[in-house]
């Protein structure tokens, strides 16, 4: 599980952001203040030439004096109407198409995908949500971009304007019209991936015969270890007590229970494929080679800037601090009682080997709890490292600490204020554990699987409803093709909008996009700085402009690749109530902002040109 | 403008311009007319003259290049103006995945009507442009004339004050054609405005009260049909029972007011005869009023 940004809560975010950036809201307002302004002035500029300078400004107050007045004005029972009749377009146009096509895509997942990998319900969710968003976003861009369009070159819109119909209707009409098929077509796809999944991770072993008896110190059999037979390109490892009731032990990411039936123990389904662990994440910090506190750990060259290392066999460390851990340890659900026992958190390692160390045996490290308040330690406990996987763990209750003395977890290593230091360290020397922020976190009570599931679909939603948006406005005002082109060249920009707000930044190596240009052709080294001149100065000049105004762009693009939370579902994490909000909250200002410009758009066009 | 006054036109011209804004065909030029209530008002003018253009300037479906429409006492561009307002485009311009009936309704949501005027206003229409037995058919399948008589019930979805019909006899057999104008006799007696353009003579001459002739744009006569068709130095006489001497001596049967008189008029023109003469004369010189005076027709020519 990635999380590279912090997800804040909902009114931090909405109103003050992040400590870089802005809060929604203001950001809005910003937005919603330049691009009024901006097209103030076009539309001056443009009326002025066409009707002279006064005449030019009356027409402009005009149209926005009609536009706050016919936002009154507004019907709900034309906007339906409106909606109704995209419905049926696009019903005419054939969507259900895409179902087959979906269909397809599954038949050909159920083909290739193999259940051989270590942990198949990732693979599977993130095959057919990514499937789908793909092809919800394909669909949504058809009928945004063409619809309007296809209304002028037909001329329906004759009929339709000369009714008291407010531009806006229109627009609204439309994307609800076609939000509301794209929500039955996800609907569809959502449920038949649901099932799909499930039905290709389900399975069940035997138990082989064979069981090994386990006894007590004075001989006494008290159960029985074996394993089960191999299917789905796997076996377990069995575990039963005298009765032959008892779990075959985790593998692939999902467990068995075994319960006896007559003689034998009958292995039931698999469960435990798909999860929704609910994480509490706290604050990392390191401590280098020789102990001292750093913001973050080395680098070992990897080019994603995500994770930061710590050497092994050194002082080094990372440390996670989280609050309100009594909190925790004293909620009020059914969990609680295991909570309150132990505290179960999981723990995400990058293993970076230098060499290859002890053939055929994982890199082995320790953790440490630590109460930030009074410093006081516990004994290390040892574990090896399993590269990349959640690796769920608990703290026991009852813990020593050097000095000999057993101490509780929650009486003595939790500060006064309700902090708990997790410290992780790698124990082999020359070899490198990597840290981010999400990769520690305490484990909450998992949530519902199937409610995780429909929050990713929701996301799939909220993008969905933004494409339509933006292909209903953009085609409002250009005709079908281009109007594709742009909601296509948007959303691009809008899956790769950190590069985009990098190249603005000149945070990318190469420069601006001229430079960089000018630094393909000629192919030089991006390292390399341009030989000063007045080629270079009028390059930079030209890149500094473009910068400003690329910028400018990305200030109202939408991250589309933040917006996807399937990887949450295909990790097995739950998605945060705060993310579904923000979410949500995103969508709608983008409906309104959008709906705006294409009433504006499409009044201002001339319809019967 | 008056209360009378239902459009008023000033010096309304429209330009065509392309995409890199060089004129293109200038297709109407300071038109000034005045549509009365209660008046059939028709627009005359040959393929291209602007009669189109002006129902679309009307409407607000184009913006003039200069001068200004008022309708119903709003600037043309006002959406709140459609309320009243009924409009047949001279194809059909519906959606031909819809019934007949789920087409006026569609058209009856947009004004805002409640389900119940709805149901009432869609049943009374499709029987009154006699589309009862296809009501539940798709308009892709509708025949020239059916698709006509939609796009007319359409046009009076919401009982509007004034309609504006663009050639709505166009592709109309006979019996069509004279339903048709039926029609706009029988609207013009509920009490509604009616403004039809149109380039088949007969029918703007059975109809309509007033006409303009247009011609590459340009307001080339204005006036009742009837005066327009009037022939002012001509006096016709119409007799019958008259004897062989009486038809020789028939000046001098005026004179002593012997005879039976049975009509003693202004002999009358076609209105196709007006309409050819006025083209070619604008066409003998372009950017002029027209100036000429009904030719004499031969009056056996008349019905
Ligand atoms: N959208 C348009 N672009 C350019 N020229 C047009 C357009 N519509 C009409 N015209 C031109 O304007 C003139 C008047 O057209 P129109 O009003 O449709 O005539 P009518 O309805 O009297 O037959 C014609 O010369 C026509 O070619
Ligand atoms: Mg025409």
């Amino acid at each position: 599980m990635v999380l590279e940004r912090e997800i804040l809560p909902y009114m931090q975010w909405l109103l003050q952001g992040a400590d870089d950036s802005w809060g929604t809201l203001p950001h809005f307002l910003l937005v919603v203040l330049g691009c009024g302004l901006l097209a103030l002035g076009v539309g001056y500029c443009i009326s002025a030439a066409r009707h002279g300078f006064l005449h030019g400004g009356d027409n402009v107050y005009r149209v926005v004096a009609q536009g706050f007045r016919e936002l009154s004005e507004i019907s709900p029972r034309r906007v339906w109407a409106l909606a109704r009749l995209a419905i049926k377009e696009a019903w005419q146009r054939r969507v259900v198409v895409a179902l087959v096509v979906f269909g397809i895509i599954l038949l050909f997942a159920a083909w290739f995908l193999k259940t051989d990998n270590q942990d198949p319900a990732k693979l599977y969710i993130s095959f057919v949500l990514t499937a789908a968003t793909y092809l919800i976003l394909g669909i949504s861009l058809l009928l945004g971009a063409f619809s309007l369009p296809h209304d002028f070159k037909t001329k329906t819109i004759y009929t339709i304007v000369t009714k008291p119909v407010r531009s806006g209707e229109l627009i609204l009409g439309r994307i609800l019209g076609f939000s509301i098929v794209g929500t039955l077509l996800l609907l569809v796809m959502a449920v038949c991936s649901y099932v799909f999944v499930h039905r290709s991770l389900s399975h069940t072993h035997r138990v082989e015969t064979g069981l090994k008896h386990v006894s007590n110190a004075s001989q006494e059999v008290i159960g029985y270890d074996g394993n089960t037979s191999k299917n789905a390109y796997h076996r377990h490892e069995v575990q039963l007590d005298i009765d032959k009731h008892g779990a075959a032990l985790s593998n692939f990411g999902h467990v068995h229970a075994i319960e006896p039936r007559g003689d034998a123990p009958q292995v039931y389904p698999a469960e435990g494929y798909m999860r929704a662990r609910v994480p509490k994440w706290g604050k990392l910090r390191f401590l280098d080679r020789k102990g001292l506190l750093k913001e973050r750990g080395i680098s070992v060259g990897s080019e994603w800037s995500y994770r930061s290392f710590i050497d092994g066999n050194s002082q080094a460390a990372a440390i996670w601090t989280f609050n309100n851990v009594s909190a925790i340890a004293t909620a009020d659900d059914p969990a609680t009682e295991i909570v309150e026992d132990a505290l179960p958190f999981g723990l995400i390692v990058r293993v970076f080997r230098t060499h290859k160390g002890v053939i055929d045996q994982p890199i082995s490290g320790t953790i440490q709890v630590r109460n930030p308040e009074t410093g006081l330690r516990s004994d290390a406990i040892s574990f090896f490292a399993v590269d990349a996987k959640v690796d769920e763990r608990t703290i026991p209750r009852k813990l020593t600490t050097p000095d000999g003395t057993e101490h509780d977890l929650y009486k003595d290593f939790v500060s006064s204020n309700g902090q708990l230091e997790i410290w992780v360290q790698c124990l082999e020397r020359g070899q490198y554990f990597g840290f981010a922020k999400a990769d520690c976190y305490l484990s909450l009570p998992d949530g519902s699987p199937g409610v995780n599931f429909s929050k990713v679909c929701l996301s799939i939603w909220v993008q969905m409803v933004i494409v339509i948006s933006i292909g209903v406005a953009s085609s409002a005002f250009l005709s079908g093709a281009v109007a594709m082109l742009f909601t296509v060249v948007f959303i691009l920009l809008g899956f790769f909008r950190d590069f985009f707000v990098g190249v603005a930044r000149d945070t990318q190596h190469g420069g601006g996009p001229v430079e960089s240009l000018v630094r393909l052709v000629r192919q030089d080294n991006v390292m390399i700085e341009l030989d000063p001149g007045p080629g270079t100065s009028l390059i930079e000049g030209i890149d500094f402009v473009l910068q400003k105004f690329m910028l400018s762009v990305a200030q109202v693009l939408p991250d589309f690749s933040a917006f996807s939370t399937v990887d949450f579902a295909a990790s097995g994490f739950d998605i945060p109530a705060n993310r579904v909000w923000q979410d949500l909250t995103t969508c709608l200002a983008y409906v309104v902002g959008l709906a705006v410009i294409g009433y504006f758009l499409l009044r201002t066009r001339e319809v019967a040109k | 403008m008056s209360e009378e006054t239902v459009i008023q036109t000033r010096a309304l011209s429209k330009v065509y311009r392309d995409f890199w804004g060089r004129q293109k065909v200038r297709a109407l030029k300071a038109l000034d007319l005045e549509v009365h209530r209660g008046e059939i008002f028709g627009l005359l003018g040959p393929n291209g003259s602007g009669k189109t253009t002006t129902i679309k300037l009307i409407l607000g479906l184009l913006f003039p290049s200069a001068g200004e429409a008022v309708v119903l006492g709003k600037a043309a561009t006002d959406v709140g103006k459609n309320e009243r307002i009924g409009y047949l485009p001279e194809e059909s311009y519906l959606y031909r995945f819809l019934n007949a009936e789920e087409t006026l309704d569609f058209y009856g949501r947009l004004f805002d009507m409640t389900p119940e005027t709805r149901q009432e206003r869609v049943d009374t229409l499709i029987k009154q442009v006699g589309l009862d037995k296809a009501r539940k058919r798709q308009l892709q399948e509708y025949s020239k004339g059916m698709t006509r008589r939609i796009g007319l019930a359409q046009a009076l979805v919401n009982n509007p004050d004034l309609i504006l019909l663009d050639e709505p006899t166009s592709g109309l057999d006979p019996i069509g054609t004279r339903e048709m104008k039926d029609m706009i006799l029988r609207l013009r007696e509920e009490g509604k405005t009616i403004v039809m353009c149109s380039h088949l003579l007969a029918d703007v001459q059975d109809v309509c009260d007033r006409i303009a002739i247009l011609h590459q744009g340009e307001l080339k006569e204005l006036g009742r049909v009837d005066q327009l068709l009037t022939v002012e130095d001509i006096t016709q006489i119409r007799a019958r029972g008259l004897s062989e001497e009486c038809k020789n001596e028939v000046s001098q049967v005026i004179a002593r007011h012997s005879g039976e008189l049975l009509e003693m008029a202004n002999p009358t023109t076609t209105l196709e005869e007006l309409f050819l003469g006025i083209v070619r004369d604008s066409e003998a010189r372009p950017g002029r009023r027209a100036k000429v005076t009904a030719p004499v027709s031969n009056p056996d020519n008349k019905k």
